[in-house]
């Protein structure tokens, strides 16, 4: 299980994703970079990214970051995993997913507490309708405020 | 707050009210002219067997297609690297790549979208077009009895960035004053901001489960690196890096 139709992000959303335009017009918010990571196969090299991920963070000094995945099943144990990473390094971390009430999360950790949920699906499925459960604007403003929140309260 | 701005891109986007299929690619008048005799060439690949190109007009979606491989904008740098500088980009018209193998196998990883296209596509959401545009339509018919592997949607996206790569070769030269909007985005410190970042997880590991970067031209093919081949490494792309079609989907 991976990327399904519902949930993929097309190149065209790659070209005006809702979640660049809302956190780079958020003049509360600097926008440090947007940082692509990508799901290996195998456990060993999952964990390496994710600890990766999380290090090239905390040498940006980042204050928070927002960790969307447009998958689920096997992509959320990549997901877990870097959120986790980046929890224990003290950064405060939003994530955006899809988990409707077909992708609950298959692993979790204590820092998974502010996760969106993309699912747009009446039924709360993978619909294979092609950009039906993907991020839309409404998702990133609840990110920013989640993670504006959770900044605030972070005494780091 | 204060801020410094690092970097400018300027995106023009020029409008097509009609899409035909004609003897040369032209773009006047917001009418785009697709060349048919662009496809023959990329059939010397022997990976794929046949190409079609059908422009679909709004509100015509009750037709049958392939599982959608993806949506794609049709852009080109006009000055610059990605990133900086200017592209041209095209409003009202994007196209729509599909594709299926002679043994009938679908290009898809986990769950696919053939079947009637208004059931499968949600329109005006960010990644697909809104319910006026025109879809250019690429279906991609790939060899039989292939390794199902990343070789064989690789020939299929390959060929659909040859035939809009055409389309870029008229786009790059339209005049600054005929585009119908043009956009400035800024890289740049917000100064005593809270200093945050976009993790984007993206799939990485096979056959329509992949994920591109660095093409030679926004959200394009040629000159790009799969995220596979880099390990999966994260990788840092700054904001209008991002937004200018630096991460072309491959899944």
């Amino acid at each position: 299980m991976g990327v399904g139709p519902s949930t993929k992000e097309t190149s065209l959303h790659h070209f005006r994703d809702p979640l660049l335009d809302v956190i780079s017009e958020d003049t509360d918010l600097d926008l440090l970079g947007v940082i692509i990571v990508g799901t290996p196969q195998d456990n060993a090299s999952k964990e390496r990214v994710g600890q990766r991920t999380a290090q090239l963070l905390e040498a940006m000094r980042a204050d928070g970051c927002i960790i969307s995945c447009d998958g689920w099943g096997n992509s959320h144990v990549d997901y877990a995993n870097t959120i986790e990473e980046i929890g224990i390094r003290n950064i405060p971390v939003v994530g955006i997913t899809f988990n409707g009430t077909q992708a609950k999360f298959v692993v979790s950790n204590k820092y998974m507490d502010t996760i969106v949920d993309m699912n747009k699906s009446e039924k709360g499925i993978e619909t294979e309708v092609v950009g039906e459960n993907t991020v839309n604007k409404t998702d990133a403003r609840k990110a920013a405020a989640f993670l504006k929140l959770k900044m605030r309260n972070n005494t780091r | 707050m204060d801020s410094i701005e690092l970097r400018r891109l300027v995106v023009r986007s020029y409008h097509v009210n009609e899409v035909k299929i004609c003897e040369k690619f032209s773009f006047n008048n917001k009418v785009l002219c697709i060349d048919n005799s662009c496809i023959a060439p990329l059939l010397e690949d022997e990976l794929i067997k046949k190409i079609d190109i059908r422009i679909i007009k709004p509100h015509e979606h009750d037709i049958e297609i392939n599982t959608i491989m993806d949506i794609i904008p049709i852009s080109v740098k006009a000055l610059g690297k990605l990133g900086s500088g200017i592209t041209h980009t095209i409003t009202g018209a994007y196209v729509m790549l599909t594709g299926c193998d002679e043994d009938g196998r679908q290009m898809h990883e986990f769950g696919s979208s053939e079947g009637i296209l208004k059931e499968k596509l949600r329109l005006n959401m960010a990644g697909t077009p809104s319910s006026q545009d025109i879809i250019i339509h690429v279906d991609v018919l790939l060899k039989g009895g292939e390794v199902y592997d990343r070789h064989l949607p690789l020939a299929a996206f390959r060929a659909c960035d040859e035939i809009i790569s055409h389309i870029r070769g008229v786009l790059r030269t339209q005049d600054a004053r005929s585009a119908d909007e043009v956009h400035e985005f800024y890289d740049r410190v917000r100064m005593g901001a809270k200093k945050v970042a976009i993790v984007k997880q993206v799939a990485g590991q096979g056959a329509m489960y992949d994920n591109w970067l660095f093409p030679d031209q926004p959200s394009g093919y040629n000159g790009g690196v799969s995220i596979i081949d880099i390990g999966n490494m994260p990788i840092v792309l700054s904001p209008n890096e991002y937004r200018d079609g630096t991460l072309r989907s491959m899944d």
